[in-house]
């Protein structure tokens, strides 16, 4: 009997170490790049999911499988291996990765400024062939730089705008989408009365938190970080943006509960008729349209006394990690790529912004797109190159939502001593 | 008596090593390197990309232990565990005796019984997480139509949105798919206990809640025991739940420590690793509690 209950406690044990181990022993493939039997050199190449799902008509996997495929064709000596990961957990994958030793050629995802320090990536120049680099926006690539050394290639772009239902604002009465935020809560009371559920949808859950916030900052004269540089988060205007969200919620204007509420269902919400209006970019038409909802319009995003000026600049990045030493082939790739129609590919399935000349200029007809694109010389971008940004980052996406039921004043100020300690 | 020479002697010491060899590398490859690696890192500077930037000494756990948020979730981790275990045990003791009886329909009810067992735990939170909807979810339909809340979409109809409301269904949630295990664990005790103890009792004029008490839970001691302890560490490293019905928030303040663990591993990579080894410790504390309060020592000797 005893003998029974030692093994019993064992097993426990066992089992108490396999289970506290898990998180810790991430995935992760063998090393890319060995060289294979025929000589041929294998690229590993990790990307972000731009689409709604592996199994989606516009699953990330579909698109580089095209890429690979054509490419492949035309360099029968480079094999190219692809993982689309999508965007919740390929920052984590990737930082498994690093921390094993099993460095991706080629990488896809939302930033490269935290590679750099280490020594990880190849400069631009190394990797990107002079007519390519000439092609890319200036301004979009100057964000690439650290400590004037290029290190990310811009990928896509995107932009923000407000998106509004024209049924429901007819419904209510509205005739134009709104300047100011007086003018915004208005609206929104009128849409209340007509009996929409969410006047204003307000995503401040994890996913998005710090693009939904930041766009409500700008609004009135706020930011992360002030002229000078340094972390203003908890700054006055930023207080009294979220006071203002602060009443707009409790009046139940918003969303329910926004600190819960993600981007995605917030979107999802509009395309189901459920939304008078909400921040939201290119990239969200698709699901709108999806949903069965094409009246709708887009306008500026309203500020405290009139709409911005400016716009959200989002940029996400394409580099190349050169512990695997595979320089040109790498090179030959990315020509390959930006040469390509795979651009145009991304911009025309997933609604994102080109970041090329030749890419906007192949663009400009599109009426849908064009506020966008005129906004995007004068945009406005997260302070990514700071090293803190990371942390601050995942601290906002996670507690700032609290801003709006709490103590606005004591949630952005717990978030700028995150940002300035240490 | 024959003196054996050392060498036999060592011969015969090593002799069981290949039948117990495989499992000692496996545990040692499977679960004890791993645990190793995780302590080590848990000392380590390691930046956001996964770079280890050399030794960090003890900050890493001063930094988890200085997060404003750090006691919360510890609590609410202890608090999740035992109501979650508590619950279970009581909801499975009662329906394994359900199913321990003879009644018509009695082999579909146990296998109805499987099914949230037979479910992946991720895809009942996201069925759950439809289900609380507030716009389309079904369960607040129900709730509309009973009159229970004025309309859809509002705060009301957004249950997962406070931590108030939100806990209560997640430690739900958690009973569900922990149900069948256990149930099943303490069927296979219940079917252990000879049907002449209960004919002994029953000539004693003993009652049947005197029965229960004295001799169906005494009996019933080991698979309760192993139910528990297995229970325990389940729910304590639970993950999908939570992350698929609230991630955490708001704020948070629906996370425990695995939530945290993993949020932190986002922005840095050593404090999370510290997070894991006091996860640990945590577990063989709440293990040694419930062994010493279980007292399985006295009842064995």
């Amino acid at each position: 009997m005893s003998k029974r209950i030692a093994g019993v406690v064992t097993l426990g044990v066992a089992a108490t170490l396999a289970l506290s181990a898990c998180g810790e022993s991430g995935g992760g493939d063998s090393a890319g790049g060995d060289k294979a039997a025929g000589g041929s050199v294998t690229l590993k190449l990790v990307a972000a999911d731009y689409g709604d799902g592996p199994t989606a008509d516009n699953s990330g996997d579909k698109f580089w499988k095209g890429v690979v495929d054509e490419f492949q064709s035309a360099n029968p000596s480079i094999k190219v291996d692809v993982q689309v990961i999508n965007w919740n957990d390929i920052d984590t994958q990737v930082a498994t990765m690093v921390q094993n030793g099993q460095m991706p050629d080629i990488l896809q995802t939302g930033d490269y400024s935290g590679f750099v320090k280490d020594g990880l990536l190849y400069k631009v120049d190394e990797v990107l062939s002079p007519n390519t680099q000439s092609d890319l926006l200036e301004k979009f690539a100057e964000f690439g730089k650290v400590d004037g050394a290029a290190y990310g290639i811009p990928f896509v772009s995107s932009a923000r705008a407000l998106f509004y239902n024209k049924d429901l604002f007819a419904k209510a009465g509205i005739s134009e989408p709104p300047k100011t935020w007086d003018e915004l809560k208005a609206d929104a009371e009128k849409l209340k009365k007509a009996g929409v559920s969410q006047p204003f949808g307000l995503p401040l859950g994890q996913e998005e938190a710090q693009g939904e916030s930041f766009l409500w900052f700008m609004g009135n004269g706020g930011g992360y970080k002030d002229a000078s540089g340094t972390w203003a988060i908890d700054s006055p205007q930023n207080v009294e943006t979220f006071t203002f969200l602060k009443e707009l919620t409790a009046a139940g204007l918003t969303t329910p509960n926004p600190g819960t509420k993600d981007r995605k269902t917030v979107w999802e919400d509009f395309a189901a008729g459920k939304v008078g209006m909400a921040n939201g970019g290119p990239m969200s038409m698709p699901i709108f349209e999806k949903g069965g909802l094409t009246n709708y319009g887009v306008a500026p995003i309203p500020g405290k006394s009139g709409p911005l000026e400016t716009t959200l600049g989002v940029e996400d990045w394409i580099m190349a990690f050169n512990k695997n030493g595979h320089q040109e082939e790498i090179k030959k790739f990315f020509d390959f790529f930006y040469a390509s129609s795979a651009a145009q590919k991304i911009s025309d399935t997933y609604k994102l912004l080109p970041v090329t000349k030749s890419g906007i200029e192949k663009l400009s007809s599109d009426e849908k797109l064009k506020p966008f694109l005129d906004a995007l010389p004068n945009a406005t971008f997260y302070p990514f190159t700071d090293p803190k940004w990371s942390e601050v980052n995942t601290q906002i996406k996670q507690t700032i939502g609290g801003a709006v039921t709490g103590d606005p004043a004591k949630v952005l100020g717990a978030i700028q001593k995150v940002a300035t300690a240490g | 008596m024959q003196q054996t020479s050392p060498l036999k002697r060592t011969a015969r010491a090593l002799a069981p090593l290949p039948w117990i060899g495989p499992a000692i590398v496996l545990i040692a490859v499977v679960v004890v390197w791993p645990v190793v690696a995780m302590i080590q890192s848990s000392f380590l500077k390691i930046n956001r990309s996964g770079v280890v930037q050399g030794s960090n000494g003890t900050a890493n756990y001063t930094k988890l232990f200085e997060e404003p948020d750090f006691p919360g979730v510890m609590a609410r981790s202890v608090i999740w565990v035992v109501a979650v275990v508590a619950i279970t045990i009581l909801l499975s003791l009662a329906l394994a005796q359900l199913f321990n009886q003879r009644f018509p329909g009695r082999r579909l009810a146990r296998w109805a019984m499987i099914a949230p067992w037979a479910a992946s735990v991720l895809m009942t939170g996201i069925i759950f997480r439809w289900m609380l909807d507030p716009e389309v979810g079904l369960l607040n339909m129900v709730r509309r139509d009973l009159g229970l809340i004025d309309a859809l979409g509002g705060a009301d109809a957004d249950q997962l949105g406070q931590a108030a409301t939100a806990m209560p269904w997640l430690i739900a949630v958690a009973v569900f798919v922990s149900l069948p295990f256990t149930t099943y664990a303490l069927l296979a005790g219940l079917s252990t206990i000879p049907a002449e103890v209960y004919e002994a009792a029953k000539t004693d004029g003993a009652s049947r809640l005197r029965t229960y008490w004295s001799i169906t839970l005494p009996l019933l001691r080991p698979a309760l025991t192993v139910a528990t302890l297995i229970n325990v560490m389940n729910v304590f490293n639970n993950f999908p739940i939570i992350w698929v019905m609230t991630h955490g928030q708001p704020g948070y303040s629906t996370a425990t420590s695995t939530i945290f663990m993993f949020i932190l591993k986002r922005s840095d990579i050593g404090e999370s690793a510290a997070m894991s080894v006091v996860n640990f410790g945590m577990v063989i504390v709440l293990v040694a509690i419930f062994l010493k309060v279980s007292k399985w020592k006295n009842e064995v000797s």
